[in-house]
């Protein structure tokens, strides 16, 4: 399921001349931050969504095969036309796998680096956790 | 002065008051009663965060300080993300400290139709308060940077009025993360300003204390319970229960505090009727030159001058790039290559004052459920909006905008711009927020149309009282923030002076 996740992630944000695209790497550190943190009913919208893009090529490029299968450029045009596809509940699943990429993808360090930002720190915890008196 | 988050074992307290929620409403409310000298627990279903702690990245915004990870959606003709603070401090921990005087029409309105009077001089008082509280005031030229710049530039070239917004953001640096929270600690946002009043009282805070119920027995509340939860996890801990002696005060949220009074056992006909909001959209300017729009004030630019024709309200918004990745259209290289543009975009946002009025319920495990959709007037409202937003930015320079909404190509040219005025009214066809939720638990004189009565007591129970936005009737076309403390603020005061 990670590898499937991973890949449709990284189908949204491709490497450009322009711009990094999303590693993999990145990818994972925000699937293993889902995994810890994230309540259910995120990580299964992120799940369905994964889904709904690997098997519905037929309907954006008319092809009966996973997009796990198509060429690249197949890949792409896949990517975006299901991401403005008019099956409004269909859209929606691919939103929050598109959603959740680019958080991925905009946090990564090159990218941020290309578009004149600094690199984002690690996010610190609550220091407040716990019984405390302040 | 103790704090208590999270803990594994049971927790029994008695207080004479117990605040449910922390935010605008509720830590007001518990800074007021315990600087009356009332021992008071406030309970806040998020964790406590001190600026220093608040997360860098959106993803971390999401799990830190966000309800449900800001992934709760209407349920309606279309899917639209609710977006709630859930931290101590609430809202205004992540909000833009953007301060509005409560419009006078309001009081009227609530006064012919409703039979609210009385309130708008106490609430104004409390305003004047406030505002000195949180050192209120406009933002700066040297904190604007130059995006809100272009929309200031912008909308005087198209000629209607608008202002740098003003704000509770003393020292503000223009770091352009009011959305995360400033880990500077420039914002005046209530879990530095009023939760440190209750502990300095002797109070109680409890952090990460989700309320199941509150308890009544005979017809009083006498108090509330839940189960603490882990801030990183979610997983459930030990038990609390606090005792009231005087009053439980619910300011959890408008749409939490008509699902805990649903899942308390209060009935009435109007509980979870007349919610309402403020359905928010985006138009993005592509500039010749770099706008940077995350360097200056996150949202330093205002106009009201739509707010009661046609109806909206427009803002600046900076949003950093992992945001506008999933607000572009389209996926794959065409969304990368439209991303190149990132640094010459301007964001500028609309808030519709939606008449459309919706419902929340608790749903399965007792989550609110939240059913809103948009009629034809308020979409109308939304594309003169849209439109409006798109000639602000030719008039201030932009090459292109990009209008969001399906139907339209990706951008326009400044001859396309009333192509806009052709666009889709499906609300499917648009992107859109929830946020300045109101209504639920809603105030009024008539004991069947109104949850709650003129100074914010619940019909029915004894000693509770709702401080937050439940209570407001109407849409207020303005940010909500000065006008929850300040309604919040006049019912406590109240409250205290006929004794609970």
């Amino acid at each position: 399921m990670r590898w499937i996740l991973t890949r449709a992630m990284q189908a949204f944000f491709p490497h450009t001349d322009a711009l990094p695209g999303l590693a993999e790497e990145a990818a994972h550190a925000h699937l293993d931050r889902l995994d810890a943190e994230a309540p259910l009913l995120f990580r299964l919208g992120l799940i369905a969504g994964a889904l709904a893009f690997t098997l519905s090529p037929l309907l954006t490029v008319g092809l009966p095969l996973p997009s796990l299968w198509l060429s690249a450029e197949r890949l792409d045009l896949h990517a975006d036309r299901a991401a403005s596809h008019p099956l409004y509940l269909y859209k929606m699943l691919i939103f929050t796998l598109k959603m959740n990429a680019g958080l991925a993808w905009g946090a990564q360090d090159q990218v941020r680096r290309a578009l004149a930002l600094a690199p984002l720190p690690p996010d610190p915890r609550t220091t407040l956790a716990g019984e405390v008196t302040p | 002065m103790t704090h208590r988050s999270a803990g594994v074992r049971p927790t029994h307290l008695s207080a004479d008051y117990v605040v449910v929620g922390s935010g605008a409403g509720g830590a007001i409310a518990a800074a007021e009663l315990a600087r009356a000298g009332a021992r008071v627990a406030l309970i806040e279903a998020g964790a406590w965060r001190q600026p220093q702690d608040l997360p860098h990245s959106i993803l971390g915004t999401f799990g830190a300080t966000l309800d449900q990870w800001g992934v709760s959606i209407t349920r309606g003709r279309a899917l639209w993300p609710i977006v709630q603070g859930r931290a101590v401090g609430g809202g205004t921990v992540v909000n833009s400290a953007i301060i509005v005087r409560t419009p006078a029409d309001l009081f009227e309105r609530w006064s012919s139709e409703l039979g609210i009077d009385g309130l708008a001089d106490a609430v104004w008082a409390a305003q004047d308060e406030i505002e000195a509280e949180l050192e209120v005031g406009p933002t700066q030229p040297d904190q604007l940077g130059r995006h809100n710049a272009l929309a200031l530039a912008g909308a005087a070239a198209a000629g209607y009025p608008s202002h740098p917004t003003v704000r509770a953001t003393p020292g503000c640096a223009g770091a352009g993360t009011c959305l995360q929270g400033c880990r500077r600690g420039h914002k005046r946002s209530a879990d530095l300003v009023y939760v440190p009043q209750v502990l300095d009282a002797g109070g109680w805070v409890l952090s990460n204390a989700p309320v199941r119920r509150v308890l009544v027995q005979g017809g009083k509340a006498v108090g509330v319970a839940g189960r603490f939860i882990d801030p990183i996890t979610g997983r459930p801990g030990g038990t609390f229960r606090v005792d009231a002696d005087k009053a439980v005060i619910l300011a959890a949220s408008a749409a939490h505090t008509p699902t805990l009074l649903q899942r308390s056992g209060v009935r009435h006909p109007a509980l979870g009727e007349g919610f309402r909001a403020h359905p928010g959209t985006t138009s993005f300017g592509i500039y010749p030159d770099p706008v940077d729009m995350v360097q200056g004030a996150s949202q330093g630019w205002a106009s009201t001058a739509f707010r009661t024709d046609p109806g909206y309200k427009l803002e600046t918004l900076s949003m950093p790039p992992e945001l506008v990745a999933g607000r572009l259209m389209g996926g794959g290289k065409a969304l990368v290559d439209r991303l190149a543009a990132y640094r010459h975009m301007a964001c500028f946002v609309v808030g519709i004052r939606a008449e459309s009025v919706g419902t929340v319920r608790a749903g399965w495990g007792g989550a609110p459920v939240v059913r809103y959709t948009l009629d034809r007037a308020d979409m109308e409202r939304a594309r003169h909006a849209i439109w409006t937003l798109a000639r602000t930015h030719f008039a201030a320079g932009a090459e292109a905008v990009v209008p969001g909404v399906v139907g339209l190509p990706y951008s326009l040219g400044p001859d396309q711009v009333d192509r806009i005025l052709q666009a889709s009214l499906d609300p499917r066809h648009w992107v859109a927020i929830l946020s300045h939720l109101f209504g639920g638990a809603v105030m009024g004189a008539d004991p069947q149309r109104a949850v709650c009565d003129p100074r914010g007591r619940v019909r029915g129970v004894r000693g509770l009282l709702v401080v937050d936005a439940a209570v407001i009737p109407s849409n207020l076309g303005v940010n909500p923030q000065h006008t929850i403390m300040a309604l919040s603020r006049t019912f406590t005061r109240r409250l205290l002076e006929e004794g609970a």
